[in-house]
């Protein structure tokens, strides 16, 4: 057996998972060449390197996932692949509404219903802003003949309430939303505005994507005032971290170490807190060792504290207050 | 690192575990709850492990146990419990490696000035106060062990995981993730080859 077929073996040999030939011949080259018993030999350090990398499993973690898995089994486990999607749970929640609480609708109810499914199927589809002014005249449900007219613009709906009257007829109340699509350069003061706008919004994938553009322009006040606000208040941890990416030239700035030291004391993300301190410490000053001092007292990452530490030390400081 | 679960590893289904298993199948909540109970510790762990997250290994364990729930009464016995089990529970982390692959931010690994560190960091505190040096070293290793470890393929990561952690045997591994012992074998050695090269100035 050669040295490097050894090589190739040592992690199966490490194993067990050779054949028992494999093993004898392996184990006869091993004990004439130093060279592979040294491989064999890092080999062991790295594996007993590895044993230590365990992720603990909590008990009470165990007991949740234990509860949540019988209240699942208990109530009746959704079958896969059958969730119900918002339309499914609306015309659910339309079906009771006519049909009142607990049974199938009343035959007298059933035209009704159909017609309100009508409307809903024209409400849910893309509309124009004419169909809309149509619509906004209740008497006009009925309609929706000229759903086949283009627009540039896309029209989106939410309804906000159905109720049907003892005529036969239903009302349906719905909030419409109008797509636009604009582009222009980040420089474009218009871009930049609606970038601005787009970092506060509900929907978190959109201030990820508008945090993550805004950062290229963290020069402007405004971009890296809405970047410190995305640090300091944004819930959602990824647009925190794309933020702390675009402050990273400024971390000088005093303004944005105020607010950085604010986000170090308060943050309950390990990794933000991580970033942070990274940033904070490449420069040192006064009020930076109050700051630490002051973590000191409750950080229980270690990295974060073992940071602390080390810049404390370098600037002759006491790691604690007193 | 061994299992705790009834029934060894690629066995057949043991006396106490097929009774059990029956008992479920007939609609018995008590006899699913016992038989979740031989399996989920082990199951939860291999999750966290290769997962290291705890929200994330809760989901898998939820969606795990309850697809048992739902095909136990397909279960023929013409397989170890076990295997049937984990190959369950591999698949669904298998789809989790996979997309944590497409979404890199939310790597267990964390960059930071002193190189890759890991958050879900469970190693044990050695002397802070006495050796900072020794200890950001030891943390940098620890960090090099993850980077390693995360540049695996989701399918290298489960078989080293199956292996080195879970003391399965490369044949049952095979039989669990539905390719041959040789394939499992291949992706051992890929796996602890990309390791040593990333690691060599460690050890």
């Amino acid at each position: 057996m050669t040295c490097d077929s050894v090589s190739n073996l040592i992690s199966l040999y490490y194993y067990g998972e050779l054949m028992p030939e494999e093993e004898d011949r392996l184990e006869t080259h091993l004990a004439g060449c130093a060279a592979c018993a040294r491989e064999l030999e890092r080999h062991r350090k790295l594996a007993a390197a590895l044993d230590q990398r365990t992720a603990p499993v909590s008990p009470l973690l165990l007991e949740d996932c234990r509860a949540d898995l019988m209240a699942a089994v208990a109530g009746g486990a959704p079958r896969m692949g059958q969730r119900k999607g918002p339309w499914t749970l609306f015309l659910e929640a339309m079906a009771s509404t006519f049909g009142g609480a607990g049974g199938r609708a009343p035959r007298w109810r059933q035209p009704i219903f159909a017609t309100a499914l009508v409307a809903l199927g024209f409400v849910a589809a893309k509309m124009t802003p004419a169909d809309f002014a149509s619509l906004r005249n209740w008497g006009s449900v009925r309609g929706g003949a000229n759903l086949a007219s283009t627009t540039p613009d896309d029209v989106f709906s939410t309804v906000r309430s159905v109720q049907p009257d003892a005529s036969g007829r239903v009302q349906i109340s719905f909030d419409e939303t109008h797509r636009r699509m604009v582009e222009g350069r980040m420089d474009d003061q218009a871009i930049q505005r609606l970038l601005l706008a787009a970092s506060h919004e509900e929907n978190p994938a959109v201030r990820v994507e508008s945090v993550d553009i805004l950062k290229s322009s963290a020069g402007s006040v405004q971009v890296r005032d809405a970047l410190l606000n995305a640090v300091a208040h944004d819930p959602v941890a990824s647009v925190r971290l794309k933020a702390l990416e675009g402050l990273k030239p400024l971390s000088s700035d005093p303004e944005v170490r105020k607010v950085l030291s604010q986000v170090l004391m308060a943050d309950d993300s390990d990794v933000v807190r991580m970033r942070v301190v990274d940033m904070l410490v490449e420069r040192r000053d006064d009020a930076l060792v109050g700051t630490l001092q002051s973590l000191m007292q409750h950080e229980d990452n270690s990295y974060v504290r073992l940071k602390c530490e080390k810049a404390l030390k370098e600037m002759n400081a006491s790691i604690g207050t007193f | 690192m061994g299992q705790d679960v009834a029934g060894a590893v690629g066995a057949r289904v043991g006396p106490q575990v097929e009774s059990l298993i029956r008992a479920a199948q007939r609609g018995d909540a008590d006899a699913f709850e016992q038989l979740v109970r031989a399996y989920d510790q082990s199951v939860l762990r291999l999750a966290m492990n290769l997962l290291r997250s705890p929200e994330d290994a809760r989901d898998v364990y939820q969606e795990a146990f309850l697809r048992v729930y739902r095909n136990l009464h397909a279960f023929r016995f013409d397989c170890s419990f076990h295997t049937w089990l984990y190959r369950i529970v591999t698949n669904i982390c298998l789809d989790q490696l996979r997309k944590r692959k497409v979404r890199r931010e939310e790597s267990a690994v964390v960059e930071t000035a002193d190189g890759p560190i890991d958050r879900m960091d469970s190693f044990e505190e050695e002397g802070v106060d006495s050796n900072p040096e020794r200890t950001m070293w030891n943390r940098q290793l620890k960090g090099k062990i993850e980077s390693a470890i995360d540049d695996l393929t989701p399918r290298e990561r489960m078989v080293f995981e199956l292996r080195h952690y879970q003391g399965m045997r490369l044949r049952a591994i095979g039989e669990m993730l539905g390719t041959s012992e040789e394939a499992a074998k291949n992706c051992l050695f890929r796996a602890t080859q990309k390791m040593r090269s990333v690691l060599g100035e460690f050890v």
